[in-house]
């Protein structure tokens, strides 16, 4: 806990120390989130390249861990030592633009610089009509199918949810395996029903801020899985299975499809190397959708240094540094041309995650999201459990949802 | 004059270790309290003062009455199972026979690993497919078909009872047996002399005399069994559909997942009223007893 405090210190000797040195010298303090070993290095060589055309400019790199970086940062905003940018899950923009910490950028963002980045990953940072963060990492979800499996019961990899279940059925005749593997428990049960809502044509909420749990696109999506449940399609029990079990399955070469993100495919190529899968769309019902996760870059409020931070952003943002990111940290790229480049549209794997990017839906910056997604997670299992019908738990779940918006 | 500072003499002596105490113990509670009474932003800055409307939530959730429900069952549960199990164990343990000292080592043993540790081999083990207990029980013939052990509510929570008997053993066999080895050996043999069996000499002369030391197993259980979060929290998350949700896996998830820090700082202190409540009520039972055990016998000295 001392940490805060000797940084603090640390550049608060260094700034004045730079200061006597060089009066005209602006730092800019850049909170980085390690998502590896990669991370802080990549960030150090873009700020070498930044300082080596820009002097009068020093970026002071720091690299947090993600289970530190929240309470980090809260320490910091209250102890009034905050970076002037950071890296964020997109999910406490909300916490932070409400509070005022957040910078809203709009007044920085040139139309040309805006339109570097894929539109998609622009939205989930706009709050209120303010754009608030630039997306700064990405990852999408796809279908993941055992062609193995998918040969030896004659089927061919599903389009459409009606072409998965007939598919389903087949697969589950084989001995020892499930045709469709289904999380029940824990982080992301409800991310595993978003799949369907949305390809259903369902969205968690609708037009007017409500929720959408009481449309009839989300009871035909619960109603789906529900069948397949009962009918033995996926694995037993399904409560009783997290996103890790689920994948575990698959890994073993028991399960014929599941739904996943591309940080599964170094996990297979290590743990299963002879597994032969695919990478596939959502199968459509009456509409084309995957979840988009993303980060954020944002700017505090509080920065004093914001013009100099903001020039930084632009050089970080260059096609060669972003190119390098996304392929040394596993993410899809949230600019246009790195998404053009060959490896982006080519290589199968990430071809796969990133041909669903222009139709991404995101969780929503509302209030209270994590309540609601767990309401949402309550409801799916009483639904997979048979203690309530679909029908009648998504509309308890829908008031319940729209009592936690206020609505 | 002086008898009366001599009799504030102790009281003084005492002061600067009571103040102490009651810093500790009482700033926390009233910083508690006062949160309680809050609006707290996630962050845990408090952004103004709304009286009861924290207690008003709380108090009108669902989840919060079935969670309080669960608590009582699994509370009394775990500590009358644990004491029903610790008792025989101790008593065996007191006996003296080959290998005692390895056997009592055996029994310790689980006290040695986190809580933490221990649920999360159990949900290993419980594991529907790849789990060991079911390999076991089907190689054992017993069940011919894997159970998915954690995936309902009702045998989620039953095998969370019984996880948490199994660690809160090796504590109460402690107190027990160091109960059970003060007690003095010519009751028995009095006793054998006058023909007593060995459930006599259990009834009406080891029950009473461990009386103290069973009383201390049950308020220190009751305390760490009422509060414990590893076990669910590890196992189940307090799921499927908070079916397995005590007050305290529910107040984590308040604070830590949802950012309701002044719901949570609500439930914190209606626990901790519901565990004084208890241990005032059990004290004041146990010394009524102690009070009516103990009259005969002043009547006969008078």
């Amino acid at each position: 806990m001392t940490h805060p405090f000797r940084t603090s210190t640390a550049v608060l000797a260094l700034s004045l120390g730079m200061a006597g040195l060089a009066s005209a010298e602006t730092v800019v303090d850049f909170t980085v989130a390690e998502y590896s070993s990669k991370t802080g290095p990549y960030f150090q060589e873009v700020a070498d390249a930044f300082q080596a055309e820009n002097p009068d400019i020093k970026i002071n790199i720091e690299v947090v861990p993600w289970d530190t970086l929240l309470q980090r940062l809260t320490t910091d905003v209250a102890g009034g030592s905050a970076p002037d940018i950071s890296i964020i899950g997109t999910r406490w923009l909300l916490d932070f633009a409400s509070q005022g910490v957040a910078e809203p950028i709009d007044g920085y963002l040139t139309p040309e610089f805006k339109g570097t980045f894929i539109d998609t990953f622009m939205a989930p940072g706009v709050i209120e009509g303010q754009t608030m963060g630039l997306p700064v990492a990405a990852s999408a979800r796809a279908m993941m199918v055992n062609m193995d499996l998918y040969e030896k019961a004659g089927a061919t990899p599903p389009k459409t949810w009606d072409e998965l279940y007939e598919a389903s059925k087949k697969i589950a005749a084989l001995p020892e395996t499930f045709a469709f593997g289904l999380q029940g428990k824990e982080i992301e049960t409800d991310a595993y029903y978003y799949y369907s809502l949305w390809t259903h044509g369902g969205d968690i909420l609708k037009a007017d801020g409500t929720s959408g749990l009481d449309t009839p696109e989300a009871l035909e999506a619960a109603n789906l899985y529900k069948k397949m449940i009962d009918e033995g399609l996926t694995q037993p029990s399904p409560t009783n299975y997290t996103r890790e079990d689920v994948f575990n399955l698959f890994k073993q070469g028991k399960v014929g499809t599941i739904f996943t993100f591309p940080m599964l495919i170094p996990q297979i190529k290590a743990e299963a190397p002879d597994l032969k899968y695919q990478i596939l769309p959502f199968p459509e019902g009456k509409a084309k959708a995957t979840y988009g996760v993303t980060d954020t870059l944002m700017v505090f409020a509080d920065s004093d240094a914001k013009e100099a931070a903001w020039k930084f952003i632009e050089f970080a943002y260059k096609d060669e540094w972003r190119e390098k990111f996304d392929m040394g940290e596993g993410f899809l790229p949230v600019t246009k041309n790195v998404a053009a480049l060959p490896y982006f549209t080519e290589d199968p794997d990430v071809a796969g995650f990133a041909a669903g990017l222009p139709y991404a839906k995101f969780a929503p910056t509302i209030a209270n999201w994590e309540e609601i997604a767990d309401v949402t997670v309550r409801t799916m299992q009483q639904i997979y459990l048979g203690e309530v019908t679909p029908e009648d738990g998504l509309k308890a779940a829908a008031s319940e949802i729209n009592k936690i918006r206020g609505l | 004059m002086a008898n009366r500072f001599q009799k504030s003499v102790p009281l003084m002596m005492i002061l600067p270790g009571l103040a102490l105490a009651l810093a500790i113990i009482g700033y926390p509670i009233f910083d508690l309290a006062w949160t309680s009474m809050q609006d707290v932003s996630r962050f845990g800055k408090l952004t103004g003062f709304n009286g009861g409307e924290n207690y008003h939530e709380v108090f009108a959730d669902p989840l919060f009455w079935e969670s309080l429900w669960r608590t009582g069952i699994w509370t009394f549960a775990v500590v009358g199972g644990t004491l029903a199990i610790s008792m025989p164990v101790a008593m065996i343990l007191n006996d003296d026979f080959h290998g005692r000292g390895l056997a009592r080592v055996i029994i310790m043993l689980p006290w040695a690993i986190s809580l933490t540790m221990t649920a999360v081999v159990w949900r290993w083990a419980l594991n529907g497919r790849a789990g060991l207990l079911n390999a076991t029980l089907m190689n054992a013939g017993i069940i011919d078909q894997p159970v998915e052990w954690l995936a309902t509510a009702s045998t989620a929570f039953v095998v969370e009872i019984l996880v948490g008997i199994l660690v809160s053993i090796p504590f109460t066999t402690t107190i027990l047996l160091g109960g059970l080895s003060s007690m003095p050996q010519d009751a028995y043999e009095a006793a054998v002399v006058d023909g007593a069996s060995g459930w006599d000499q259990f009834r009406h002369i080891t029950l009473p005399l461990m009386k103290p030391f069973i009383n201390i197993a049950i308020v220190l259980n009751v305390i760490y069994v009422f509060n414990s979060l590893p076990i669910i929290w590890v196992m189940t998350e307090g799921g499927p559909a908070n079916g397995t949700d005590i007050l305290v896996t529910y107040l984590y998830k308040l604070a830590f997942r949802f950012g309701q820090l002044g719901k949570a700082a609500a439930i914190s202190l209606v626990m901790f009223f519901v565990l004084l409540a208890f241990t005032m009520l059990y004290v004041a039972l146990v010394s009524r007893n102690d009070r009516d055990d103990a009259a005969p016998e002043e009547e006969i000295k008078a």
